[in-house]
């Protein structure tokens, strides 16, 4: 060996007793490490069927003479939950049992504020997604730092999904006993669900009433709250799916709960959580929870609107708006009052305004005011609310049939699209001065007066008819609800809330016959009425536009094409009659032959509509870009995969629908916010016939469109306004 | 307070009341122990109708029942409920299991698939109906499976609610726990009031 090769030797040799040394250290530090981790925090989590439960605890280490703040956690998979300590209508609340070391204590559930879960018309009370069910353990005295401490326990829960299946498991958690507690990895898990555990509160001014059924808790609220929610302590007391009423009365807040039936004798005190605002989560909004219990005494509670199954519809929990049958009826005729706003009535208000100046020219010749004016209005008011009857009596005795109908299915038939705007052209032509209806000026004789006015009552009369056919699709926002409403309810009912509808709608055209005063501040006829009714024509051209529009999402480019035609032909005819009225007697029957020729044109135009329409609305004419035509069954695979789902339930004839979309829907902002949350936008189009669609607008209790409803990624459902604003869409989308 | 006020109050009331009436559709009006039995006709699924007016003058049990949902298999794995439709049926009581999950819902059970489950079971109640609508469900007030219904011989609902007094899916509580539908039967066989007439019933809730 040379002599070089020893100074490397011994460098290697130097090197080696380095690792070596190091070597042992490091196996030191790492028996070392195990040693103490060993009596560090010791649990594992068990995973079973769909939920991972584990015992945990918020320090570190047990301190002597401390108690120790331990728990059950939950973690529950998307979709599935477990219970709180008074399930509801079914279900079984999650039991701790414990094996703890002699001189051991363990606390009862510390339950948090809990979630209401709708299944079908019942109610359950439990948790979702993550849950800490904290409980504190007291140790004995005795405890000499630096032992270390086994906790058992068994849990068991019920899980249910649309399924339930029960669970269980052992756990055990193992602690070191140290001077100081230090934090555990799931300290803040035990901050944030200590904030959600109610406490006991005395509400000021506080009083339970139980008449029948019928409970009110009445409150002097520090704020005046938006939403609050009872979750009753006692079983069988309170019934959990039925609608929970909040009304403000002289400067208390009043709850109004339904007891369930039968109510026992022992029934003598009203016990549960009440959750405010949203409850401890929502503290930024002023929320809060606790438990209260006040006692329960006799006497008068009011009935107030809203039916028992308010919170629910069906399994994934639809959200829906009930409303009473005076709420209903109120709305209808607000309702009414408002379609004579909408564009598609105002052109025959227009019509309306005109014959009611004519009448009163007529009027004015023949020296017979108020008492004609005034059935003339009448007749209308008639004419409108029969007519709103008479769809109503064909809308229960369809669905007495079985025929799933909805509101607006006039326009869902493209002949009946084509005839109409056929009609709306005649008039408008009518109105430019093509041809006349009436004699028009120059009223002689009183028979012919006479002959006018008896004309006249029964042409108001129809004139409330048109009006009435072509507003109804125009579902305004106050009409969703009552029209719902008013669908699910008993014929008288629905009915009723029909006619009352009319009403609103004939209303102002009534209060102007009943009140000539108000016509005698109309100006004078004279020339301008010619200009007036002229003009007029054009509302009537822009809703022949609106209908071809309609129709040309329903049929094909060729019966467009058609109905153009039958436009132009009818154009004929119109100028054959006026100049056969005129004095050219043979152009009558030019009129004839171009009338019937249009008629022939619009049948044509319109009878293929049963193949084309489906074709038309899901092959792309309604959808689109971002967003896909809307199925049931895709719409159920998306909300199951945990996706966020918005849906527009609209159709072409329906104007409030086009707005939203072109005001809110197709903005960019909101498209931007719909990408960002991942939002996958179905439109759900209702311009032709659709069962499947019709069906969906049901289960919301709804029978017209426009209807914008929200799945969140939990399945949870949020029904939108029906007036949207981006303003509301985006906050809606901000809280998924 | 006035007439004036009186009236306008009572009229008010009325008014309201009747609304509330109205709206009360979607009400869950289920009959109390003491009121009578809401009627009901079904087909069972062997095709024949069943009336509940049929079984006048005689005992009736309502079973409602959903072979997924672990209570009720908690009661037919044990064969607790077997157990008592053999008995109960020997003494000219008419054991009817009904069945009111809903036809879209993923637990539905088409008649020959929901007979030949009870046959397996070893089950025998007098008849074994569908109502996959839930009228009767909802008519009862029907909330759970196992829900149970006793019917007296005129027709007067008398017991409503749990199957036994222990709320688990475990069947070894089965033995151990006190049964309401025999202790109703036996007390009245013995011309006595029911003392437990009406109980929170627990399962899974029915799928409506």
């Amino acid at each position: 060996m040379s002599s070089p090769a020893l100074p490397l030797c011994a460098w290697f040799a130097d090197r080696a007793r380095h690792v070596v040394s190091s070597g042992f250290v490091s196996l030191a530090l790492a028996v070392g490490a195990i040693a103490l981790s060993a009596a560090a925090a010791q649990a594992q989590s068990v995973k079973v069927d769909h939920a991972e439960a584990e015992l945990v605890s918020a320090t570190a280490a047990i301190v002597p003479g401390q108690p120790l703040p331990a728990g059950l956690r939950i973690k529950h998979d998307p979709h599935w939950h477990t219970y709180w300590q008074v399930p509801g209508d079914s279900g079984l609340p999650t039991t701790i049992k414990w094996t703890l070391p002699p001189g051991w204590t363990a606390g009862p559930i510390e339950w948090p504020v809990p979630q209401r879960f709708p299944v079908g018309p019942l109610m359950n009370f439990g948790y979702d997604g993550e849950v800490l069910l904290p409980v504190t353990l007291t140790p004995p005295t005795g405890l000499a730092v630096g032992d270390s401490v086994a906790i058992s326990a068994r849990a068991d829960w019920l899980i249910c999904a649309d399924v339930c299946i029960p669970g269980g498991a052992d756990l055990k958690l193992t602690l070191p006993v140290s001077a100081s507690a230090g934090t555990s990895k799931h300290a803040a898990l035990f901050a944030a669900t200590r904030q959600q555990i109610p406490q006991k509160v005395t509400l000021d001014g506080a009083s339970a009433t139980l008449e029948d059924t019928r409970i009110r808790l009445a409150f002097a609220p520090r704020s005046s709250p938006a939403e609050v929610v009872f979750f009753p302590l006692q079983e069988a007391r309170v019934e959990p799916a039925a609608a929970q009423v909040l009304r403000a009365e002289d400067g208390k807040a009043a709850l109004y709960l339904t007891a369930a039936q039968p109510v026992a004798p022992d029934f003598k005190a009203l016990a549960g959580v009440l959750v405010v605002d949203g409850g401890p989560a929502r503290a930024d909004r002023g929320g809060w929870a606790g438990v209260i219990e006040v006692p329960l005494m006799a006497g008068t509670v009011a009935s107030v609107g809203g039916s028992a199954a308010t919170a629910v519809t069906y399994a994934d929990g639809a959200q829906s708006v009930s409303v009473g049958l005076l709420g209903a009826l109120i709305g209808a005729f607000i309702g009414g009052l408002i379609l004579n706003l909408m564009p598609c009535v105002f052109p025959v208000l227009s019509l309306k305004l005109l014959s009611l100046l004519q009448h009163q020219r007529a009027n004015d010749a023949a020296q017979v005011r108020h008492a004609s004016l005034a059935r003339h209005g009448w007749a209308f008011a008639a004419g409108v609310v029969l007519s709103f009857v008479l769809l109503a009596g064909l809308l229960v005795a369809l669905r007495a049939g079985g025929a799933q109908l909805g509101w607006g299915f006039q326009l869902q038939t493209p002949w009946v699209v084509a005839a109409l705007s056929t009609l709306f052209f005649v008039i408008g032509l009518n109105l430019l001065g093509a041809f006349e209806f009436s004699f028009g000026g120059g009223l002689a004789s009183s028979h012919l007066a006479n002959r006018l006015q008896s004309e006249r009552v029964t042409g108001s009369f129809w004139t409330g008819v048109l009006a009435v056919i072509v507003a109804a699709p125009c579902t305004a926002p106050f009409m969703g609800a009552a029209l719902g409403f008013a669908a699910t309810q008993p014929a008288p009912v629905a009915l009723g809330v029909f006619a009352v509808l009319g009403l609103g709608m004939a209303t102002p055209y009534l209060l102007l016959t009943l009140f000539p005063a108000l016509l005698a501040r109309l100006p004078r006829p004279g020339a301008w009425m010619e200009r007036f009714k002229q003009i007029m024509a054009f509302p009537m051209f822009a809703t022949v536009v609106w209908l071809l529009w309609v129709l040309a999402q329903q049929v094909d480019a060729n019966s467009i094409g058609l109905a153009l035609a039958a436009l132009v032909l009818v154009g004929m005819a119109a100028w054959a009659l006026g100049l056969s009225q005129r004095g050219a007697r043979g152009f009558r029957w030019v009129a004839l032959g171009t009338a019937g020729l249009a008629m022939y044109a619009v049948l044509a135009a319109t009878g293929t509509d049963a193949s084309a329409a489906p074709e038309s609305r899901a092959g792309g004419k309604s959808v689109t870009q971002g967003w896909t035509a809307w199925s049931k069954a895709e719409n159920e695979r998306l909300v199951a995969a945990g996706t966020p789902v918005f849906v527009d339930f609209t159709a072409a004839w329906c104007v409030t629908c086009q707005a939203n979309k072109q005001l809110v829907l197709n903005k960019a902002a909101v498209n931007r916010a719909f990408e960002a949350k991942g939002v996958t936008r179905m439109r759900a189009d209702w311009t032709n016939r659709d069962e499947e669609i019709t069906r969906e607008l049901a289960r919301f209790k709804r029978n017209g469109v426009p209807l914008y409803v929200l799945y969140d990624s939990k399945g949870q459902v949020r029904v939108l306004p029906e007036l949207l604003t981006e303003g509301a869409v985006l906050e809606a989308l901000r809280a998924l | 307070m006035t007439m004036r006020t009186n009236t306008l109050r009572s009229l008010r009331n009325l008014l309201a009341a009747a609304a509330i009436g109205l709206a009360a559709v979607g009400a869950q009006a289920q009959p109390a122990p003491g009121q009578s039995a809401p009627a009901f006709a079904l087909t069972a699924i062997d095709g024949k109708p069943v009336n509940l007016s049929d079984f006048r003058g005689r005992y009736v049990v309502l079973e409602w029942n959903n072979p997924h949902c672990p209570f009720v298999v908690k009661h037919y794995g044990s064969g607790n409920m077997q157990s008592l439709q053999k008995r109960f049926t020997a003494d000219n009581v008419a054991w009817l299991t009904i069945n009111s999950t809903n036809s879209n819902h993923g637990e539905y059970m088409a008649p020959a698939a929901l007979g030949k489950w009870m046959q397996e079971q070893g089950a025998s109640p007098t008849a074994v109906m569908l109502d996959a609508d839930g009228k009767v469900g909802r008519a009862y007030g029907a909330r759970t499976t196992p829900h149970m219904y006793v019917i007296d011989p005129k027709g007067a609902l008398v017991y409503a609610g749990a199957i036994d007094d222990k709320r688990s899916a475990n069947a070894a509580d089965v033995k151990t726990a006190q049964n309401y539908v025999v202790q109703a039967l036996t007390e009245l066989k013995a011309g006595k009031p029911v003392s437990a007439a009406s109980t929170t019933a627990y399962g899974c809730s029915i799928k409506y």
